[in-house]
C-alpha cells in the first residue's frame, strides 16, 4: 500500500470513519510496521491540536453596525415601495382626461375615483394606527428608559446599578440622557463591574459623537485597571487611532501597574 | 416580531427577500459569530475578520434578491464570505492572504502565554496553499460535513475528501519539519 492511501485510511481511522475490515487491518499494520505507527502518532496529534480550535467573539460594534445598517435599509425600502406607490394615481389623473368622449369611460372614471376614495380612507384609517402603534411603543420605552436610570442611580445596590447598565446594553437606541447617565457611571461608580457593564454599553453606541469623546477622555482619567485595560482593548478594536499619544503617556506614567502599559504597548502596536 | 425557534433559516431568508428586512437579524444573531470566526482562523487577523464579517451581512441584506428558493441557507452565506475576502484580496493583490508579519507578531504572543503546539500549529496552517488552509478551517475548526462543504465550493463530496486529506497529510508533514528546527 502507498504512503497516501495508508495515510488517508489512517485518517478515516482517526476519525471513525472506517468498517470493521478496515479498521482491523489498519490497527495490524500500526501494531507490527514501525512506519505506520509513526505516521499514526502524527496525524493523530495533528488532527487532536485542529480540533482544539476555538471560537471567540466578535466585538459589540459588529452587532452594532449590523443593526444600523439594517435600519438605513429598511428605511430606504419604505420609501422606495412610497415611489413604487406613486404612478397608481398618475394614472387616475390621466383618466380625467378622457372623462367626456364616452359613457362608459365616465363610469369606469367613477369606478376608480371611488376605488381610491376606499383606497385613501383604508390608508388615512393605516396612518391612524400606526400613529396609537407608535405611540405605544414610545410609552413602552419610555417606561423601560425610567426602570433602567433609577436602577442605574441606586446608590444603595451596586447589583441593581449593574442591572441597569445591562439594561441599557441590551437597548437598540439611547437618547442623550441615556449616554450621560452611563458616561457618569463609567467614571464615576463605586464598583468595578457597574464601571465595566456601562463601558460595554457605550461602546454598543459608539458611532453617537458624545460616546467617542467621552470613551477617549476617559482614558485619561481612568484609574481602575480593569476598566484601562477593557477601553484600551475598545479603543483598539474601533482603529481610534488618535489616542496613540495618550498611550504612550500611560507607557510612561510611574502609576500605572504593569498589565495596564502591557496593554497600552499592545495598543501602540495596533493602531500605527 | 414572532419566530418560532424552529423556523428554519431558509423561511427565514425568503421572508427577508420578500421584504420583511427585520427578520435578518434572527439570521445575524445564528451566523455572525460562525462567519467572523471563519474568516478569523482562515486569515488569522481579527480585526480584518470583523470588517469582513461585516461586510458579508452588508451583502446579505442588500442582495437579498439574489437568494434562490430552496437553496440551503448555509452554502449560501459561507459562498458569500468566500466571495467577500476574494474581493479583498482582489483589492490588496499585493498582500499574500495571511499578513506573515502579523502572524509572527501573534506567535510571539501565543507562544509566551499559551500552549506552543497550538503556535506550532497555526505556523503549520500557514505554509499551506490557500485551499487546504480553507479546507481545513471548514472541515476541522467548523466541524462541517463534507457534504457541506462540497455544496459551498461547488464540488464533489469525494473531491473534497481527497483533498482534506491530502491538506491534512500536507500539514503533518510541514509541522513535523517545523518541530525539528
Amino acid at each position: 500500500m502507498n504512503k497516501e492511501k495508508l495515510e488517508s485510511l489512517i485518517i478515516d481511522y482517526i476519525d471513525g470513519n472506517v468498517n470493521d475490515a478496515d479498521r482491523s487491518m489498519i490497527e495490524n499494520e500500526i501494531a507490527q510496521n514501525t512506519e505506520a505507527k509513526q505516521l499514526y502518532d502524527q496525524l493523530k496529534e495533528v488532527t487532536g491540536l485542529l480540533n482544539r480550535a476555538h471560537y471567540i467573539e466578535p466585538s459589540r460594534s459588529l452587532q452594532a453596525n449590523f443593526e444600523k445598517a439594517l435600519r438605513q435599509e429598511i428605511a430606504l425600502n419604505e420609501k422606495n415601495s412610497v415611489k413604487e406607490r406613486k404612478p397608481a394615481y398618475a394614472k387616475t389623473s390621466a383618466g380625467r382626461q378622457v372623462f367626456i368622449s364616452s359613457w362608459v369611460l365616465r363610469i369606469a372614471a367613477v369606478l376608480v375615483i371611488a376605488i381610491v376614495g376606499v383606497v385613501i380612507a383604508d390608508r388615512i384609517n393605516e396612518k391612524r394606527e400606526h400613529k396609537k402603534e407608535l405611540a405605544a411603543i414610545k410609552n413602552e420605552l419610555d417606561n423601560n428608559k425610567k426602570m433602567m436610570m433609577d436602577l442605574l442611580q441606586n446608590q444603595h445596590s451596586a447589583s441593581q446599578r449593574l442591572q441597569g447598565a445591562t439594561v441599557a446594553y441590551e437597548m437598540n437606541h439611547a437618547d442623550d440622557d441615556i449616554i450621560y447617565a452611563l458616561i457618569n457611571t463609567m467614571n464615576e461608580d463605586a464598583n468595578s463591574n457597574v464601571r465595566l457593564t456601562a463601558l460595554e454599553a457605550l461602546g454598543k453606541f459608539y458611532q453617537q459623537n458624545q460616546v467617542r469623546s467621552a470613551l477617549i477622555k476617559s482614558l485619561s482619567t481612568q484609574k481602575d485597571p480593569v476598566v484601562q485595560i477593557a477601553l484600551i482593548r475598545m479603543l483598539v478594536k474601533l482603529k481610534e487611532k488618535e489616542v496613540v499619544n495618550q498611550l504612550e503617556k500611560i507607557t510612561r506614567d510611574n502609576s500605572v501597574i504593569k498589565a495596564v502599559k502591557d496593554e497600552a504597548h499592545w495598543g501602540i502596536l495596533k493602531l500605527s | 416580531m414572532n419566530i418560532s425557534p424552529l423556523t428554519t433559516d431558509e423561511q427565514i431568508m425568503e421572508a427577508v427577500k420578500n421584504g420583511e428586512l427585520q427578520q435578518a437579524s434572527v439570521l445575524f444573531a445564528r451566523y455572525h459569530k460562525r462567519i467572523f470566526n471563519f474568516l478569523r482562523q482562515y486569515l488569522n487577523d481579527t480585526m480584518l475578520a470583523e470588517d469582513l464579517t461585516q461586510n458579508v451581512f452588508l451583502r446579505l441584506i442588500k442582495y437579498r434578491g439574489s437568494y434562490r428558493e430552496g437553496h440551503r441557507f448555509q452554502s449560501w452565506i459561507y459562498q458569500m464570505a468566500r466571495n467577500v475576502f476574494a474581493d479583498h484580496y482582489q483589492a490588496n493583490k499585493n498582500q499574500s492572504f495571511v499578513d506573515v508579519e502579523k502572524m509572527s507578531n501573534h506567535f510571539a504572543d501565543t507562544t509566551e502565554h499559551d500552549d506552543e503546539r497550538e503556535a506550532l500549529l497555526q505556523r503549520s496552517l500557514t505554509k499551506l496553499s490557500d485551499e487546504q488552509r480553507e479546507l481545513l478551517v471548514l472541515t476541522r475548526f467548523q466541524q462541517m460535513k463534507y457534504e457541506e462543504v462540497a455544496e459551498i465550493m461547488n464540488t464533489t463530496v469525494a473531491n473534497i475528501k481527497v483533498k482534506v486529506h491530502r491538506a491534512i497529510g500536507k500539514l503533518r508533514e510541514v509541522y513535523f519539519e517545523l518541530e525539528k528546527n
